[in-house]
């Protein structure tokens, strides 16, 4: 008999356990990104809703989920079991929006609070119909909880009411999912008709995962067929590992959903019966109780690992996307500074100035030619660099991501700032050519436009800048001239940098925004393991 | 929440993905085994072993109620295959020709889709066209076997409380001939019946073909596939709900939703309305048509085409007759099959839309062919090289037009002035005359611009067209800017250069003239006459600046003239390449585009 034993370490392992898993996120599309948020949410939830509350006061009611497919009959039985009607039951599809919690007056206090299911907002009204009047504006109608009292359940249990697991509303979905899981007995209820179907059986398997306390109904039986269909459900949970699972056959009766909705108390005693005894028997008490807790627990050393994989295919994606974009620019870069060293710069318009220099051209048209061809150079080197990034994060899943496909359209702007970084380059080289014009005491010293065209031709110009050079080195002095030769050099190589890692710095900013590290994997890892310790 | 609900709608879609994301991620051992291929475990019968399901699907599912009236045994009767009508036809006509010119631009999945509904057509179309095959569709226990006895009059398929009850589909059909059709199902023919005969011998229902389907929503996950094969070769299909899961989300999201383009080929009937009391029956009938309208199904009502929708009981009868009457009606139209494949074809052309539809006009407007060549005139420079070309016959008129003291002073001047640039450089051939980078900017900017809103894979086209080209663009351009530039040497003398020349002289020579006359008055070899030589001089000295400034204006307009030619034939020659190898191939794709945007048209049928 294993009993329920906690110790405040596993609590405290529990609660940054819990933190850990609700600070994971997955922003990136990936395959398993939607199932890994999901799972997320719902181990959260879980841990929010049931173990962490659970732990903390063992002595808490014993809280019985009623789930199943639509028009099982759930709403009828909670009905039937309680003795009146706290659940609205009928014939029209979906009937259950908003789940009921019913528990005996005394055990109130336990629910009323926000011990369980924090994230429903708790509603008194016992009219169904108000509810939607009360609730504020922009809160989501589904995410509400109504408790309800009666006299007939003893202390110590409570029973709810969940929506249908396979409900046409995603969102009822969802929150059946949600508050079966936050159950002590899973009461899985199905019937004659349904219970070869595949949704409750995903339901069932998933109980036997977590190995939980559970509870079948086979409800709405035709009592001419009930001994065969009770045969082959029972051989059914058989085949499927649930054999000792306690069954419970409810017959269909006139009374059954149908207007009414109260079965007779002797249909549902039995399964009345095996509930009282479960919530006021000490020692049955104790065993369904640490069998879901443990169940639970257990489930984490499967569940944790999961997330940590999916936290690690996060970070390998945006490693991915990452490298891509510095495998574009860094290539781009080099693209750039071997154009530059063969003086492509010097070509076209640029070239066919320096042609005509001096004669038919000035300094300062020349050096216009050679930024602008520059500004030409780098433009085109980001935007192959931003095409061989688009080529290679179409084939990466993760680059859907929304705020990664909303890129501004970036060639103005890019041509923008280039056009700025050159013009501030040119400013510079003109200001180093003045300070090397001023140095020399001669007469009839060189205009500082014509040695600033001068260096930038001899600097960009490559094999065919050399006669800038020398023409450089005739009015300001060989070694003046190579003094300058490198400033500018450094200057340009300074510059050049700067735009390219500008660049790329913008493109990879909305990657970084979205915070992608390798931590959360470790992080989980770690935090069950301190779990596992202190069990 | 996955674990429990979500696992049956996406487990499919997961499984291959999952797999492939660990094997990138560094495949996780087992602890990380996903949610996926959890599911995948759990559903495949071996660990849990439906045992009882899976026998009963290779059980023989017959051992028949009735002796079976083998269609097999009545002769074949002559069959008249369909004929579809005009419209249809061109249809699927042009969805053919639209598959072959997509093929080479799309993948072979994309198209696989209109592939199958071709394929499809043309089996139909092979096939009787007097019989209209209808399949029996619905969830478990929700009463096919029973609605299909009772249509048929006897007990054909087996029913029962076990769930699931059938395994395999059975067929019944009403006329002769449909041996073919049936086959076609891949029903074999130890699952084909007959109806009751009815004692008139021309039934109602002559021509249907009536096909009882397993359910779509039990644990044996064969049962699905079989339903999910036929579903796509019948003609129609009735749809069988019950009080109890007629809001089942899987009937609606897997198959409701999805077939709402089939609207006029189906049936929605609610079964077992014996179970519900008094006016339950119209609520649940009307929520259910509520429900069909959300899924996007059009509702037959009031004459307008679309899905019937009816309550009946198969047990006590109530209603089936309604039923009975409908589908006769239904069936003697013989328009199912045609309706079926169309439908079929709005659903592919739909799915088809994003590679092929677009919003926004798509070309190459004549702004950007411009600006295309203009960025190629700026890579070859052929504004400098025109402006050059200006100043230098400028250059050459002020000297050949100038006094001759301001040449000597210039002459003067030059021999002080380090030459840079222009003696040895000029003579020497230019490698890579072109700006790359101008080049390659213009090419990517041009087929951006074609490409803009033109669905991805033509866009991906177009960019190929224009990359191609561009290979050896450059080159070409460095070639003929040594063809169409600036013939070195002197640039052309126009026709008043050689007055302009010797007026300057004869000015030169009224100076000298005046200057020697003024000599010889002060040596006194002259009589002296101030007046004259002065005068002679003033004309000499004010008349050459004179003429020199003439000539200046004068030479303005050929100057401008003559750079203009220049930059205009560089430019013109860039641009023609430009075209001849970038444009004019996009041009082609985007004409490729286009002849199958309008294929696609013809397809939807607007």
């Amino acid at each position: 008999m294993v009993t329920l034993d906690v110790r405040p370490q596993l609590l405290d392992a529990l609660s940054a356990l819990r933190d850990r898993v609700a600070a994971a996120r997955f922003p990136l599309p990936l395959a398993g990104a939607p199932r890994a948020r999901a799972n997320r949410d719902e181990l959260l939830a879980q841990l929010d809703d049931y173990l962490v509350p659970r732990l903390r006061e063992p002595e808490a009611p014993i809280l019985a989920v009623v789930g199943g497919s639509t028009g099982a009959g759930k709403s009828t039985l909670v009905n039937s079991l309680v003795g009146r009607r706290v659940s609205e039951a009928g014939v029209l599809r979906p009937t259950t929006r908003t789940p009921v919690l019913v528990c005996h007056p005394e055990d109130h206090h336990w629910f009323s609070g926000m011990r369980v299911l924090p994230d429903l907002t708790r509603v008194w009204v016992p009219q169904q119909d108000a509810t939607d009047d009360l609730l504020l504006p922009g809160e989501n109608p589904a995410r509400v909880l109504r408790v309800e009292t009666a006299e007939t359940l003893p202390p110590g249990l409570a029973l709810l009411d969940a929506p249908d697991i396979d409900s046409l509303v995603a969102d009822n979905r969802v929150l059946a999912a949600e508050l079966i899981c936050a159950a002590d007995i899973w009461v899985m209820v199905t019937t004659a008709a349904r219970y070869a179907d595949a949704v409750p059986w995903h339901m069932l398997r998933t109980a036997k995962e977590y190995d939980v306390t559970l509870v079948t109904v086979l409800d709405r039986v035709p009592h001419q067929v009930v001994n065969e269909v009770s045969r082959q459900y029972g051989a059914l949970l058989t085949k499927a590992g649930l054999g000792e699972v306690p069954r419970f056959t409810v017959p269909e009766l006139p009374e059954s959903a149908w207007g009414g909705g109260l079965l007779p108390a002797t249909a549902v005693a039995q399964l009345r019966n095996w509930l009282i005894h479960q919530a006021q028997d000490p020692a049955a008490r104790q065993h369904v109780l640490a069998r879901t807790a443990y169940g639970v627990l257990d489930s984490l050393k499967s569940r944790m690992p999961e997330l940590a994989g999916a936290a690690a295919a996060q970070y390998a994606a945006a490693l991915r996307l990452t490298s891509a974009v510095e495998g574009a620019y860094d290539s781009e870069h080099a693209r750039v500074r071997g154009r530059l060293q063969s003086g492509a710069v010097l070509a076209g318009d640029a070239l066919k100035r320096w042609r005509a220099f001096p004669l038919d051209c000035t300094a300062a048209e020349l050096l216009d030619a050679l930024v602008e061809s520059l500004s030409a150079l780098l433009l085109c080197a980001v935007t192959a660099a931003d095409e061989r990034v688009d080529d290679a994060w179409r084939r990466e899943p993760a680059s859907a991501a929304p705020e990664l496909a909303a890129r501004e359209p970036a060639a103005d702007s890019a041509e923008h700032r280039i056009g700025l970084a050159v013009r501030r380059w040119r400013r510079e080289l003109e200001e180093h050519a003045e300070e090397e014009v001023r140095e020399l005491d001669r007469a009839l010293a060189p205009d500082p436009e014509l040695v600033a065209a001068l260096v930038a031709t001899s600097l960009l110009g490559g094999r065919r800048g050399r006669m800038a050079g020398e023409g450089l080195a005739e009015r300001i002095g060989a070694h003046g001239a190579l003094r300058l030769r490198d400033r500018a050099g450094r200057l340009l190589t300074e510059h050049v940098d700067r735009v390219l890692h500008t660049e790329r710095e913008r493109r990879l900013a909305p990657l970084d925004a979205l915070d992608v590290h390798p931590e959360p994997q470790a992080e989980l890892i770690a935090a069950l393991s301190v779990l596992q310790k202190e069990r | 929440m996955t674990a429990i609900t979500d696992r049956d709608s996406t487990e499919h879609a997961d499984q291959p993905d999952d797999g492939a994301n660990r094997a990138r991620s560094g495949a996780r051992p087992s602890p990380g085994a996903s949610q996926g291929e959890r599911a995948a475990r759990t559903d495949s019968p071996e660990p849990w072993d439906d045992g009882l399901i899976a026998r009963r699907v290779t059980e023989p599912a017959d051992a028949p109620a009735l002796p079976a009236l083998d269609s097999r045994s009545i002769a074949p009767a002559t069959v008249t295959p369909l004929v579809y009508d005009a419209p249809l036809r061109t249809r699927l006509e042009a969805l053919r020709e639209l598959v072959g010119l997509s093929r080479t631009r799309l993948d072979s999945r994309t198209l696989s889709e209109a592939g199958r509904v071709l394929d499809e057509a043309s089996a139909r179309r092979r096939l009787s066209g007097q019989h209209t095959v209808v399949a029996i569709a619905g969830a478990t226990g929700s009463g096919k076997s029973q609605l299909f006895n009772a249509l048929a009059g006897v007990t054909i398929s087996e029913t029962g409380v076990r769930r699931p009850t059938t395994a395999a589909p059975i067929a019944c059909s009403w006329s002769d001939g449909a041996a073919s059709l049936i086959e076609r199902l891949g029903i074999p023919p130890r699952l084909r019946r007959r109806p009751l005969p009815s004692g008139d011998g021309d039934s109602p229902l002559r021509g249907l073909v009536l096909v009882d389907l397993p359910d779509h929503d039990s644990a044996a996950v064969q049962h699905r596939e079989h339903v999910d094969r036929i579903l796509a070769l019948v003609d129609a299909v009735i749809w069988v709900v019950d009080p109890e899961k007629y809001a089942d989300a899987l009937l609606h999201e897997r198959y409701l939703r999805p077939m709402a383009a089939h609207a006029e080929v189906m049936f929605v009937v609610l079964n077992q309305i014996d179970r519900l009391p008094g006016e339950a029956a119209e609520q649940v009938l009307d929520d259910l048509r509520r429900l069909l309208d959300e899924d996007g199904i059009a509702l037959g009502e009031y004459g307008e085409p679309g899905t019937t929708v009816l309550a009946l009981s198969a047990l006590t009868g109530d209603g089936v007759g309604e039923l009975r009457e409908a589908l006769g009606q239904f069936v003697s139209e013989r328009g199912a099959p045609a309706r079926r494949v169309s439908a079929d074809v709005d659903l592919a052309a739909a799915r088809l839309r994003p590679v092929y539809a677009t919003r926004r006009r798509t070309g190459l407007s004549e702004q950007a062919r411009e600006e295309f060549a203009d960025r190629l005139a700026d890579a070859v420079g052929a504004t400098a090289a025109g402006e050059a070309a200006e100043r230098a016959w400028l250059r050459n008129a002020n000297r050949a037009c100038g006094t001759p003291w301001l040449r000597l002073w210039r002459w003067y001047q030059d021999r002080g002035e380090p030459a840079t640039g222009r003696i040895p450089a000029r003579a020497q051939a230019d490698e890579e005359a072109t700006a790359r980078q101008r080049v390659e900017q213009a090419v990517r900017t041009v087929a951006d611009r074609a490409s803009a809103g033109l669905p991805a894979p033509w866009a991906q086209a177009v960019r190929e067209a224009a990359a191609r080209g561009a290979q050896g663009l450059p080159e070409a351009l460095d070639e003929l800017s040594v063809r169409a530039g600036v013939p070195a040497g002197r640039p052309p003398r126009p026709g008043w250069w050689p007055v302009a020349v010797l007026s300057q002289a004869s000015m030169t020579i009224l100076q000298f003239l005046g200057g020697l006359w003024l000599l010889g008055q002060i040596i006194g070899f002259m009589a002296p006459n101030l007046g004259v030589p002065v005068l002679l001089m003033v004309i000499g000295i004010v008349g050459g600046p004179l003429i020199e400034w003439s000539c200046r204006m004068a030479a303005r307009g050929p100057g401008r003239r003559y750079g203009l030619e220049a930059e205009r034939r560089l430019r013109e020659a860039a641009a023609g390449c430009g075209r001849a190898r970038v444009l004019d191939p996009v041009a082609a794709e985007l004409l490729r585009y286009q002849e199958v945007r309008e294929q696609y048209g013809r397809v939807v049928g607007a």
